[in-house]
């Protein structure tokens, strides 16, 4: 299941203004239409399944206080996405020592996509590596960058987001988020060099 | 282009990413843990009522001995009574600006109001000694207390 890359339905709107009126359950459509897509960027910057679930129930609560704040310059999708970055960066900064990852399982649907059958066996089925020890060296490899790299990579990357709509969550120019993306790709291209030829 | 080729192949590694997904129902379970959360936020006292319990537990905790209110009293009254007694022996030296009319005549002739001139300060002093710079130009009128005048001025 990859709820991450859904679009979500443009009424967004509607339902912040009813929040605004005071309807509560307008709210919890919105709390239900994010979660998979924050729980994503959230769980990709930090790496640990139960920082991301405080941490995404810290930011529907920082939303449901400030909506009254929401005046509509951004979509209400950026404004929820910068609400979730900056609180994921101020928490990666706090939490200095690294923590143990809490890694999630990843569906098994991943067994049967190109990419992975590509990347794990490399045409040689004697080279062949499990789920698990791909997935800890892309981990590994994400928490090397800086909290600001891997935001835009987890966005970029992982989530399909396009370079507008990163410079919006991140109040960056598009340049910017290209040249974050770059450094990025060059820095990760050290650590999973085994991998290049996927 | 070996830049793009590299940039591909991680774009292509990172997405694999995308198929880490917490556990079965976890999605379906948050908005319910979300009013759960929500709910016991509002019922945890916030940082202000908890220094206020606090702080009303030690002042009631806190026992003040019995001897210590009885000693407060007696230096409360020591204290009164020391200042009492004091007072009065303190008023008699104390400047008397009552004045002194034994040695005059109560007979004596009273000043009339056509004996008051204005008189300036600076007019008198500006031959010697001139301290113009010392007071301010004034008037006084001449009146002096009737008790003052001698009495073979008239």
């Amino acid at each position: 299941m990859t709820a991450e890359l859904e679009t979500p339905p443009n009424n967004d709107p509607e339902l912040v203004a009813r929040t605004q009126g005071g309807d509560p359950s307008a709210f919890d459509e919105l709390v239900v239409r994010y979660t998979p897509r924050l729980y994503g960027l959230i769980y990709n910057m930090t790496s640990n399944h139960e920082d991301t679930n405080d941490l995404l129930q810290d930011v529907f609560a920082k939303a449901f206080r400030s909506i009254c704040s929401f005046r509509g310059k951004s979509s209400f999708s950026t404004w929820m996405h910068s609400i979730a970055v900056n609180m994921t960066i101020n928490f990666l900064k706090k939490r200095k020592r690294r923590q143990h990852p809490s890694l999630n399982d990843p569906d098994n649907s991943i067994e049967s996509d190109p990419d992975f059958i590509a990347a794990t066996s490399q045409g040689d089925p004697l080279n062949e590596i499990s789920i698990h020890e791909l997935q800890k060296k892309l981990n590994a490899a994400m928490s090397k960058l800086s909290h600001d790299h891997r935001a835009v990579v987890t966005m970029f990357d992982i989530q399909g987001t396009p370079h507008s709509e990163i410079a919006k969550i991140l109040g960056i120019s598009e340049g910017t988020v290209r040249s974050r993306l770059f450094y990025a790709h060059r820095q990760l291209q050290t650590y999973l060099h085994e991998f290049k030829k996927a | 282009m070996s830049d793009m080729t590299n940039s591909d192949s991680i774009h292509r590694l990172l997405r694999l990413k995308r198929y880490e997904q917490p556990p079965e129902g976890y999605y379906e379970d948050f908005l319910g843990d979300f009013h759960r959360r929500q709910r016991a936020e509002l019922l945890k006292p916030s940082i202000t009522t908890l220094m206020m319990e606090r702080l009303s537990y030690w002042i009631s905790e806190f026992r003040v001995p019995t001897f210590a209110y009885a000693g407060a009293t007696a230096v409360a009254v020591i204290a009164s009574v020391a200042i009492l007694r004091v007072t009065p022996s303190q008023s008699g030296s104390q400047v008397n600006f009552t004045p002194d009319y034994s040695q005059n005549s109560f007979s004596q002739t009273p000043v009339t109001i056509q004996k008051m001139q204005p008189v300036s300060l600076r007019a008198g002093l500006s031959g010697n000694g001139d301290s113009s710079h010392l007071f301010p130009t004034s008037y006084l009128l001449q009146a002096r207390p009737a008790s003052h005048e001698s009495p073979l001025s008239f």
